[in-house]
């Protein structure tokens, strides 16, 4: 019986990661839109625990849903909204696109099914030792680089948002 | 049993074309971020599906995971400021209105 | 086949233990909460030279239940224009995180929902959740006091977490773990963590009061300037439910301070019986719970300049050099903790005389500049 528990919680995550997405795409109201990128996250989360990958699935939460979609929301907050949402969808090139969809989805779906599961080598418990190890020690530069990155962002974000002194409001 | 790994292959690629029809049909500002962060955690998930089910013995598919977090967290503060200043210099956030490059 | 606990199969065993901790979680928070609110109110009575609560129940124990059922009969009023699916979500995205961060909480040794290394970035991650609520229940109630109310919090939670987090970056560090129960058991004896590390408590507990809402960092509620912040257009049972997630928020807080740094569930007797480590974990909780009740009935409410300004250039500063500090003693005297220590209670001196000094003499030039101009 506890065999079957992975593939039905991978099929629920699956339904909400492809569902909640579509949504994104597809819904008007760009509050819930934000809402549902936050879900699509969560279930992303889920898979990653499913997945065994316990620590990443915890920085998926902390970083996604924690302080991006916050990001975001005060985006959309701080931005007017109108509604002319779509420019291509429900057009005449619907089909087309479809046709062109279905050509690019056909390999990738081939492609995907091709791996074969290498048998477990990783034992099933967590992957915050194991990933901490890698990140410092072989990948401590490019560790380092990233925060220089994220430095960069930082400023490069309260530069472009800073109002000049003589600048009047509007 | 265990969920083969092609399965998770088929989600991220879902997401990440669910991702790309949304940056080409939506041409609000921020419904762009978002679907570009869409796209980044599909790529997310194929690393992680890689790194726990292809035999990798050590964590680099997590590791890239951790950089793709970096790189996204970077990508929404200087979009976001962007598209505002932006919005500041002419009351848009369409991306078929803002064309000029001069202010 | 593996045998689990009292011959029951450890798959189901697993499912089982999580399952109990999180009825356990939720009687906690209920009770928890009712217990805080009427404490809350006796404490700040006590200080503030009145009697509090006396009349329904003996010392008036009563009256905060007397209270809930109030709330719970409430109508359900929601105003015209509000955003009802995230209106009505909102609560619930707040309460949850805090409900699941109680898995972790170790109350003794073998009375822990999940022990596993990544518990206290587990509660990090939960605690960053509140968030999303918050701004949600500012965007939703379509009321510009909510709304600023919400964006005010969502600044301060995001830009508190940051010390928060790295003032547990430190005791991991220095203990090398990530597992409650692993941190607990690294400090058996008088020597707890805080004699080690008194900077990064101090830190923890200025950040932990803003991270809960806590005077003097009450801002977000601020009723003198915001009404009640995002609070604003809720009532009845779902600003209850706020409530409790504070409250509970308040006792998830105040418990990683226990485990991090007062030794957690270990105190005279425990050796002998186990049991008594619930006791004490408890007793000393709720200590810091007390302790954050007389803060807010002393101190008064900063204003929000002054509020981000102390967390960008004072703690943030403080805990990152405390991280670098830390890290190089413990690399270039392994094994032992007296180094740290010392730079430690240097840095809390520093934080407690030399900031106030310096503070004082730029207020000084300050006002001799004012009074200048206004004389010329």
């Amino acid at each position: 019986m506890f065999d079957l528990i992975e593939p039905i919680v991978f099929a629920i995550l699956a339904v909400g990661i492809v569902g909640a997405a579509a949504a994104v795409v597809l819904i008007d109201r760009i509050t819930s839109a934000a809402l549902l990128m936050a879900f699509t996250f969560l279930c992303v989360a889920g898979m990653f625990l499913l997945l065994g990958a316990e620590a990443v699935a915890l920085f998926q939460v902390l970083i996604y849903v924690g302080a991006i979609t916050v990001l975001i929301l005060y985006g959309v907050m701080f931005t007017p909204q109108r509604h002319r949402a779509y420019a291509l969808f429900f057009q005449k090139q619907t089909p087309l696109a479809g046709v062109v969809v279905a050509l690019i989805a056909l390999p990738v779906l081939v492609f995907s099914f091709s791996f074969k599961d290498a048998p477990d080598l990783q034992p099933r418990g967590g992957d915050l030792i194991p990933l901490a190890t890698s990140l410092f020690g072989d990948y401590a530069f490019p560790f380092e680089v990233a925060s220089v990155l994220l430095l960069a962002a930082m400023v490069g974000a309260i530069v472009l948002v800073r109002r000049d002194e003589d600048e009047e409001l509007p | 049993m265990h969920v083969p790994l092609g399965a998770y292959l088929v989600i991220s690629s879902a997401l990440f074309f669910i991702g790309v029809a949304g940056v080409l049909t939506r041409r609000n500002a921020v419904v762009i971020l978002m679907c570009v962060e869409l796209m980044l955690n599909a790529a997310n998930l194929a690393l992680v599906a890689f790194s726990r089910r292809f035999g990798a013995i050590d964590q680099r598919g997590s590791v890239f995971v951790v950089f793709v977090f970096v790189i996204a967290a970077a990508e929404v503060a200087v979009g976001l400021a962007i598209v505002l200043s932006a919005y500041r210099n002419r009351p848009t956030v369409d991306v078929d209105e803002v064309r000029a490059l001069k202010g | 086949m593996a045998v689990g606990p009292f011959g029951i199969d450890p798959v189901i065993w697993a499912v089982l233990r999580l399952l109990i901790a999180l009825v356990l979680a939720v009687l906690l928070v209920l009770n928890g909460a009712l217990l805080q609110i009427y404490l809350e109110r006796k404490v700040q009575a006590i200080i503030q030279d009145r009697y509090g609560p006396l009349h329904v129940g003996p010392f008036g124990l009563l009256q905060t239940f007397a209270d809930a059922l109030k709330l719970l009969g409430k109508e359900d009023v929601r105003a015209r224009l509000t955003d009802s699916a995230f209106f009505i979500a909102a609560p619930a995205i707040v309460f949850a995180p805090m409900l699941a961060s109680f898995v972790v909480l170790p109350f003794s040794k073998d009375f822990t929902g999940m022990d596993r290394n990544i518990g206290l970035l587990y509660l990090t991650t939960l605690g960053s959740m509140t968030v999303l609520g918050i701004v949600i229940a500012g965007w939703a109630s379509n009321n510009k006091y909510s709304l600023i109310g919400g964006l005010r919090s969502a600044g301060q939670l995001i830009s508190y977490e940051v010390p928060q987090i790295l003032a547990l970056v430190t005791v991991v560090l220095a203990v090398g773990s990530m597992s409650m129960v692993a941190i607990t058991e690294s400090q058996p004896g008088p020597l707890v963590n805080v004699l080690v590390l008194p900077l990064a408590f101090v830190t923890y507990f200025i950040a932990a009061l803003a991270e809960t809402n806590r005077a003097p960092f009450d801002l977000p509620e601020a009723e003198s300037e915001l009404v009640a912040g995002f609070l604003t257009e809720y009532s009845g049972m779902r600003w209850g439910v706020f409530f409790l997630a504070e409250y509970g928020e308040v006792t998830v807080v105040c418990a990683i301070m226990t485990t991090l740094w007062f030794g957690g569930w270990h105190g005279p007797g425990v050796d002998a019986v186990p049991a008594l480590g619930i006791l004490w974990f408890t007793l000393k909780t709720y200590a810091f719970v007390i302790a954050f009740m007389w803060i807010r009935a002393t101190l008064p409410r900063l204003r929000i300049d002054q509020l981000m300004g102390f967390c960008w250039k004072v703690l943030i500063p403080i805990a990152l050099t405390n991280i670098l500090a830390t890290a190089v003693l413990l690399l270039a005297y392994p094994g032992q903790l007296w180094p740290v220590a010392i730079v430690n209670w240097l840095g809390v001196a520093f934080l407690v005389f030399g900031l106030p000094f310096m503070q004082k003499r730029r207020l000084g030039r300050f006002r001799g500049r004012v009074r200048a101009a206004t004389l010329a």
